[in-house]
C-alpha cells in the first residue's frame, strides 16, 4: 500500500539516496538497518514529509503523493515516533497527544478538559498505558513518554481514512530489557491498526520484530530479506561490506608507536549514564580509535578527555599529570587539541580569517603585553597553508568560505602549529570528498611521525581499521574488546560489528 | 560586486548620501566649522556607543549605559571638590566596576545580558538618586575649570570633546585590531563555541567587554557633567536609544562578530546628521524618538545574522 | 506521610513563602504595616503594574519578552484621555467609548509589536524595546509634553469608591486577573503559549502555527497594557507620557520574582500576582520603615538577578548571550 520507487535525494555535494525501492503492506512490520550515514534517516524524513524527494515517486495505494511537510504526511496516515522525543515537557499528557488538533474539544473558545481527558484515555488504552492524562509529561519515565508518543501518532487512526504507517526511530536505544519486550508485544498487537517501519542499530531486535528487512548502505538498499530466512552475519556483512584499499588509508606509512611514552591514561573512568569503567592508554605515535554505534558513549569519553565533561569516578592523566580541573583551557594548555565533528560550529570561527583561526588557541605565543604580533601570525599561517596545501586565496581568506576539507586543515593547523601532541579527532572526514579524506589520512600519519598521539572516532569502520594502531570497541558505555591492529593483522569489519551490536 | 560585499559599505554610503541631502537643503551645513561642531556635539553619545559596541560585538547588549552615565554625572560633581582631577579616574573606575558586575551576572550567573544590564542599570540609578539626594547638583566653576577645563572648548579650531572621542576611537581600534582582547572578542561574537573549544577563557573576556562598556558610559557621563557643569540622576536620559542606534546603523549587528568601533563612529555621525536634518525639516524634537525607534528596527532587521539565531524568541 | 518537597515543589511555593515572610518582617519592624489601610495602599499601587505584568506574563511564558510596555501604556493613556475628554469628559455620557477604544489601541500596538518581532525575525527584546521608544515618542508628539487631566468623578470612582476597604480598581483588577487566568488555562490560545514556551520546534512540528500564536500573544498583552493604563490614569487623574514610566522594570521584576521563568513554558498569572505583591510590599514596607523611595530601583535590580538565578536550571544551558 505504501511504496517508494526509485526515490532520489540530493544535497549539495552529496547524493544521499540513490534510487531507493521500498514498499510496505498493510499490517507489516518492516525493519530498516544500516550503519551511520547509510541514508536511513534521510529515507525516513522523506517518508514522513520532513524532506521532499528529488527523483522517483512516493505512492500510496498506487497513487503518487508528495508531502510538503510532516503535517501533510500525517493527513495521509503517516506518523513518526521520534527518537529524540517530540513531547513538550511542561504540558500535560493529553495536551501533548492533541497538540495542534485541540479544535475538536473547543467550544466558544473554551477547552473542554473533561472531553479531552476522555479522548486521551481512549488513546492511552491503545498503548496500554494506565496514567492520568492530566499528568505533566516531564514527570513520566522515558519509556512511558515513548508510549505517549506512540499514542499521539495513533490518534491518526480516528483522524484519517485509510491505513496508518508508523515509523519507529531507534525506539529501544534507551529502554531497559523488559521495556523493550513490552514495546515489542504492543507493536505486534497494534499490527491490526497500523503498519510499522522499525529502525534500529540492534540487529537482533530487528530480526526478532520485523517481517522483512531492508539493509542500507551508502544511500542504497543493498539487501532485502524476509526475517525468518535472514542470517544475522550475512546482514552485517552487507551493512559494512566493501573492499578496502590499503593504499587509501596510507597503511604503508604506519609506524609502530612508542610504548614507553604514554600521553593519555584513563584509569577506570566512569560517568554514569554515559560510560563505565574505561581504562585506556594513548602512546606517542599511536592512533587509538574508539568504535561503537551512535550513543555508545565514545563521544562522551572524548569530551571528558578534552575536559568538557567531568567524569564522576576514576582518573584521567595527561602526560603523567592527573587532571583535576576539567575545562578546555587546561587541556589545551597540556597540549590537547580537539577537532570536533561540528566543524562549522566548534572547529572554525567563520567570519575570521585563516590566520586568525590558526592562532586562536595560542594567542599567548603571538602577542606581547596583550598586543598581537600580526606579522608573525601571518607567517605561521602562510607556512601551514603551504605545508598542508590549504586551498585558500591567502591567509586573509574568511574560513567560512573555504571548503570542508580546507576548513578541516585549518583546524588541524591550529593545533599542530601550537605544538599540540594529543589530537582528538571526532569524525574528521565527515562530509569531505575523497581527495580531502586522503589528505586527512596523510596528516594523521604525519602527526604520528612527529610523535603525536591521536584518539579517533572514525566516520566508517573501514576508516577505523585502516588508520588505527589500536581499536577499542565500545557498546553501552563499556569497552567490549580491544584490538591490536598490526599491519597485515587487522581485525575485519565483521570482528568489530560483532562486538558493536 | 555582490550584495553581501556591498552591505559592508552601506554605513558610510548612507552617511555620505545623508550629508549631501542635508547639504542640498542648506549649503551652510557642509561648511567645515559646522561639520566640526556637529562632530563635537555627538562626541558624548559616540563614547557611550563605543562602549556598547564591544558588548554587541560579542552578541550581548548593554542597557545599563544610560543609567551608569547618569550616575557618573552625579558622582563626578560630588567627587570634584574632594579629589579634583582624580575624580575623573574614580568615575571611570566605578563605571568599569558596574560593567564588570553586569558581565559577571551575565556570564557566571547565566542571566541574559539584557536583563542583567537592566538590573545593574537599576542599581546605578538608585546610587545616582541616593548620592544626589534626587536633585540637580552644580559644579563649582573655578574647580571645574581647574580640573576638567581641558575637556571643553576648542583647540586649534577643533572641539576638544571631539579630540577626546577621537583618542578613544583610536584606543578602541587598537584594542579591536591589534590586541588579544579584540581578537578574542571577535571570536566570541563570530563563534562562541569554537572560541571556547580553542581553550579560550570566554567568560573572562566577556566580562572585559562589559567593563569596557561601563567605563565608556562613565566617560560619556563625565564629559556630559563637565559640559553642563553639574549632574543629576536623569540628565543623560534619552541617550540609550540613539547610542544603540549608532552601533547598529554603523553595521555591528545584534548577533555580533562583525563591525566594530569604526563602524560605530560612522553610525554616530549618521545619528548626528539625521538629527540636524530633522531640524532643517522642522520635525519636532519629540518625533525624533519615533524615528530612531523605527530606524533601530530596520537596522536590526537588515544586519542581524539569522544563521546564528536558530529560533527567534 | 511527610516527605521532603522536591526541587519543583520548592520552586513553586518559594514566591508565596517569600511574600509571607516579607509581610511578617515588615509587621515586626512596624506594626502599622499590618493594617487594612496600608494593605489598601499596597493594593492601589499594585493594580496598574499587575495588569501590565499579567500581559507580559503571556509573552514570557512563550519564552519571549516584551519591553514595550512603557511606550504602550503612554500611548494608551494619552489616546484614552483625548477621546474621553473629546466625548464629554464623563462616563455619564458617550465618553465610555474611550475605554474600549483604549483597549483597541493597546491591541493594535501589541499587534504591530508582534508583527515586527515575528515577520522581521528580530529578537523580541530588541523589537519590543524599539517599539517602546516609538510609543513614548508617539505620546510625546500627541501631547507635546503636556498633561491631560481626567477628573470625571465617575471614572475616578475606581480609586475613590471603596468596598470591603479596597478601592473599586482593586476589585476590577482581580476580575481581569481571573479573566487572564481563564485565558491561560481554559483556551487553546493560552495552552498554546505554554506549548510554544515548552518547545517551539516541537510545537511547530505538531502543526501549531507558532508565528500566529506569538503575534496574537503580543496583541493580547497590549490589551492588558491598555487596562493597566486606565487604572494608572484613574489613580492620579492625569494622562501623560510619564504615565508609563518605570512599568518595564517593575513588570519584569514581578514576573521573574513570581516564579515565571524567563526561558518560557512555566509559571502563569497567579505567579505574577504573587510577584507584583512581593515587589509592592517591599516598596511599601521600605516607605513604612522610613527608607527613601529611590532605593527601589536598586533593590528591584538585585531582586531580578536573584530570581533569575534561582529559577534557572543552569546545567541545562549551554551558553547565554
Amino acid at each position: 500500500m505504501f511504496e517508494l520507487r526509485k526515490v532520489e535525494k540530493n544535497f549539495p555535494n552529496v547524493r544521499a539516496l540513490k534510487g531507493i525501492d521500498f514498499r510496505i503492506e498493510r499490517g507489516e512490520i518492516i525493519g530498516l538497518v544500516g550503519e551511520n550515514g547509510a541514508g536511513k534517516s534521510t529515507l525516513m524524513k522523506i517518508i514522513y514529509g520532513a524532506y521532499q524527494h528529488d527523483g522517483g515517486e512516493v505512492l500510496i495505494d498506487g497513487k503518487a503523493v508528495r508531502f510538503e511537510n510532516p503535517r501533510q504526511a500525517m493527513q495521509k496516515g503517516i506518523g513518526m515516533v521520534f527518537q529524540e522525543q517530540s513531547l513538550i515537557g511542561n504540558l500535560s499528557v493529553m495536551e501533548n497527544i492533541f497538540l495542534g488538533f485541540e479544535q475538536q474539544f473547543v467550544r466558544f473558545g473554551v477547552v473542554n478538559w473533561k472531553k479531552m481527558a476522555a479522548a486521551a484515555r481512549f488513546q492511552l488504552a491503545k498503548v496500554k498505558l494506565k496514567i492520568d492524562p492530566k499528568t505533566i509529561t516531564s514527570k513520566l519515565s522515558f519509556a512511558q513518554r515513548q508510549l505517549v508518543e506512540l499514542a499521539k501518532v495513533l490518534t491518526l487512526e480516528e483522524r484519517v481514512d485509510g491505513d496508518l504507517v508508523i515509523l519507529l526511530d531507534e525506539p529501544t536505544s534507551v529502554l531497559a530489557k523488559e521495556e523493550v519486550e513490552l514495546l515489542f508485544r504492543l507493536v505486534r498487537e497494534l499490527r491490526s491498526r497500523a503498519s510499522f517501519i522499525f529502525v534500529s542499530h540492534r540487529l537482533d531486535e530487528v530480526l526478532e520484530l520485523a517481517d522483512r528487512i531492508y539493509v542500507m548502505k551508502d544511500g542504497e538498499v543493498v539487501d532485502h530479506v524476509v526475517s525468518t530466512e535472514a542470517v544475522a552475519e550475512n546482514i552485517q556483512r552487507r551493512m559494512v561490506g566493501r573492499d578496502i584499499d590499503k593504499e587509501y588509508y596510507r597503511e604503508e606509512k604506519q609506524r609502530p608507536y612508542l610504548p614507553e611514552k604514554v600521553l593519555v591514561e584513563l584509569d577506570k573512568v566512569s560517568l554514569p549514564g554515559k560510560y563505565y569503567d574505561i581504562s585506556l592508554k594513548l602512546h606517542a605515535g599511536e592512533v587509538l580509535t574508539l568504535v561503537g554505534v551512535e550513543g555508545s558513549g565514545r563521544e562522551a569519553i572524548l569530551r571528558s578527555i578534552f575536559g568538557l565533561q567531568r567524569p564522576l569516578f576514576g582518573t584521567i592523566s595527561i602526560k603523567g599529570d592527573r587532571v583535576r580541573s576539567f575545562n578546555a583551557r587546561n587541556s589545551v594548555a597540556r597540549g590537547v587539541g580537539y577537532i570536533p565533528r561540528e566543524r562549522k560550529v566548534e572547529g572554525i570561527v567563520s567570519g575570521m580569517s585563516v590566520y586568525e583561526n590558526i592562532t586562536l588557541s595560542q594567542l599567548r605565543n603571538y602577542s606581547s603585553a596583550g598586543f598581537l604580533k600580526i606579522p608573525k601570525e601571518k607567517a605561521t599561517a602562510r607556512e601551514w597553508i603551504s605545508k598542508l596545501h590549504i586551498k585558500a586565496p591567502s591567509e586573509y581568506a574568511d574560513c567560512g568560505h573555504l571548503s570542508g576539507g580546507n576548513q578541516q586543515k585549518v583546524v588541524l593547523s591550529k593545533w599542530r602549529s601550537g605544538g599540540s601532541d594529543i589530537i582528538l579527532l571526532d569524525h574528521p572526514t565527515r562530509g569531505l570528498d575523497i581527495g580531502a579524506k586522503e589528505d586527512v589520512y596523510d596528516m594523521v600519519r604525519a602527526m604520528n611521525a612527529d610523535g603525536a598521539g591521536i584518539i579517533l572516532i572514525a566516520d566508517t569502520l573501514e576508516e577505523a581499521i585502516g588508520l588505527s594502531h589500536t581499536i577499542a570497541v565500545i557498546k553501552d558505555g563499556k569497552i567490549q574488546k580491544q584490538f591490536d591492529c598490526k599491519q597485515g593483522a587487522r581485525p575485519s569489519l565483521f570482528d568489530l560489528v560483532h562486538y558493536m551490536i | 560586486m555582490n550584495l553581501d560585499k556591498l552591505k559592508k559599505h552601506f554605513p558610510w554610503i548612507t552617511l555620505v548620501v545623508l550629508a549631501i541631502f542635508v547639504g542640498l537643503l542648506d549649503p551652510n551645513f557642509l561648511r567645515p566649522e559646522n561639520l566640526l561642531q556637529l562632530a563635537g556635539d555627538i562626541s558624548t553619545l559616540f563614547i557611550m556607543a563605543l562602549g556598547i559596541t564591544f558588548v554587541i560585538y560579542i552578541g550581548g547588549i548593554d542597557l545599563s549605559a544610560q543609567s551608569v552615565a547618569n550616575m557618573t554625572t552625579v558622582l563626578a560633581t560630588l567627587l570634584l571638590p574632594l579629589m579634583g582631577g582624580f575624580a575623573a579616574l574614580a568615575c571611570i573606575a566605578i563605571g568599569a566596576v558596574f560593567g564588570l558586575v553586569s558581565g559577571f551576572v551575565s556570564t557566571r550567573l547565566k542571566v541574559p545580558s539584557f536583563i542583567a544590564t537592566l538590573a545593574v542599570g537599576g542599581v546605578a540609578l538608585s546610587v545616582g538618586q541616593y548620592a544626589s539626594g534626587q536633585k540637580a547638583l552644580y559644579m563649582d566653576a573655578a574647580m571645574r575649570e581647574q580640573a576638567f577645563g581641558w575637556m571643553t572648548g576648542n583647540i586649534a579650531g577643533l572641539p576638544r570633546e571631539m579630540l577626546i572621542a577621537a583618542v578613544l576611537l583610536v584606543i578602541g581600534l587598537v584594542i579591536e585590531r591589534r590586541m588579544v582582547v579584540g581578537r578574542v572578542l571577535k571570536a566570541i561574537g563570530a563563534g562562541e563555541l569554537a572560541a571556547s573549544a580553542s581553550g579560550l577563557n570566554v567568560d573572562r573576556y566577556k566580562m572585559i567587554a562589559f567593563s569596557m562598556s561601563g567605563a565608556c558610559a562613565a566617560i560619556a557621563g563625565l564629559l556630559f557633567a563637565v559640559k553642563l557643569s553639574g549632574g543629576s540622576p536623569v540628565i543623560a536620559n534619552g541617550f540609550l536609544l540613539p547610542a544603540i542606534v549608532a552601533v547598529l546603523v554603523g553595521g555591528t549587528p545584534l548577533t555580533g562578530g562583525v563591525g566594530g568601533v569604526l563602524n560605530t563612529a560612522i553610525g554616530a555621525l549618521i545619528v548626528a546628521v539625521v538629527r540636524t536634518s530633522m531640524l532643517y525639516l522642522d520635525v519636532p524634537a519629540t518625533a525624533q524618538q519615533i524615528f530612531f525607534g523605527l530606524v533601530l528596527i530596520v537596522a536590526i532587521a537588515l544586519t542581524i545574522d539569522r544563521s546564528k539565531v536558530r529560533t527567534v524568541k | 506521610m511527610l516527605s521532603l518537597p522536591n526541587r519543583d515543589e520548592l520552586q513553586k511555593w518559594t514566591p508565596v513563602l517569600v511574600l509571607v515572610a516579607l509581610i511578617i518582617f515588615f509587621t515586626v519592624v512596624n506594626p502599622n504595616f499590618l493594617s487594612l489601610r496600608n494593605f489598601a495602599r499596597v493594593g492601589i499601587s499594585a493594580t496598574p503594574p499587575l495588569m501590565i505584568a499579567v500581559g507580559t506574563t503571556f509573552i514570557v511564558i512563550m519564552g519571549s519578552i516584551d519591553l514595550s510596555m512603557e511606550g504602550a501604556v503612554a500611548v494608551c493613556a494619552v489616546v484614552f484621555a483625548y477621546i474621553f475628554m473629546a466625548l464629554g469628559g464623563t462616563l455619564d455620557g458617550w465618553a465610555w467609548i474611550a475605554i474600549p477604544a483604549c483597549c483597541l489601541v493597546g491591541a493594535v500596538f501589541g499587534l504591530i509589536n508582534g508583527i515586527v518581532h515575528v515577520a522581521l525575525r528580530i529578537p523580541s527584546f530588541m523589537a519590543s524595546l524599539s517599539m517602546g521608544f516609538v510609543g513614548i515618542g508617539l505620546s510625546l508628539v500627541m501631547t507635546g509634553g503636556d498633561r491631560i487631566r481626567v477628573e470625571d468623578p465617575i471614572f475616578r470612582a475606581l480609586l475613590t469608591e471603596r468596598y470591603l476597604g479596597f478601592p473599586l480598581m482593586v476589585h476590577v483588577a482581580l476580575l481581569v486577573l481571573v479573566a487572564a487566568w481563564f485565558i491561560q488555562s481554559h483556551t487553546t490560545l493560552g495552552r498554546n503559549f505554554y506549548a510554544v514556551g515548552g518547545g517551539e520546534d516541537l510545537a511547530h512540528a505538531s502543526g501549531l502555527n507558532v508565528r500566529r500564536v506569538r503575534i496574537i500573544g503580543f496583541a493580547l498583552a497590549g490589551i492588558f497594557y491598555a487596562i493597566g493604563s486606565l487604572f494608572a490614569v484613574a489613580q492620579i487623574g492625569i494622562a501623560e507620557t510619564a504615565t508609563g514610566y518605570n512599568f518595564m522594570f517593575v513588570a519584569i521584576t514581578s514576573i521573574v520574582v513570581g516564579g515565571t521563568a524567563l526561558w518560557g513554558g512555566s509559571g502563569g498569572v497567579w505567579n505574577t500576582l504573587v510577584g507584583v505583591l512581593i515587589v509592592n510590599v517591599i516598596n511599601n514596607g521600605m516607605i513604612v520603615m522610613g527608607l527613601p523611595r529611590y532605593i527601589q530601583d536598586g533593590v528591584l535590580g538585585v531582586l531580578v538577578i536573584i530570581a533569575v538565578v534561582l529559577s534557572t536550571d543552569r546545567k541545562s544551558l549551554a551558553f547565554v548571550k
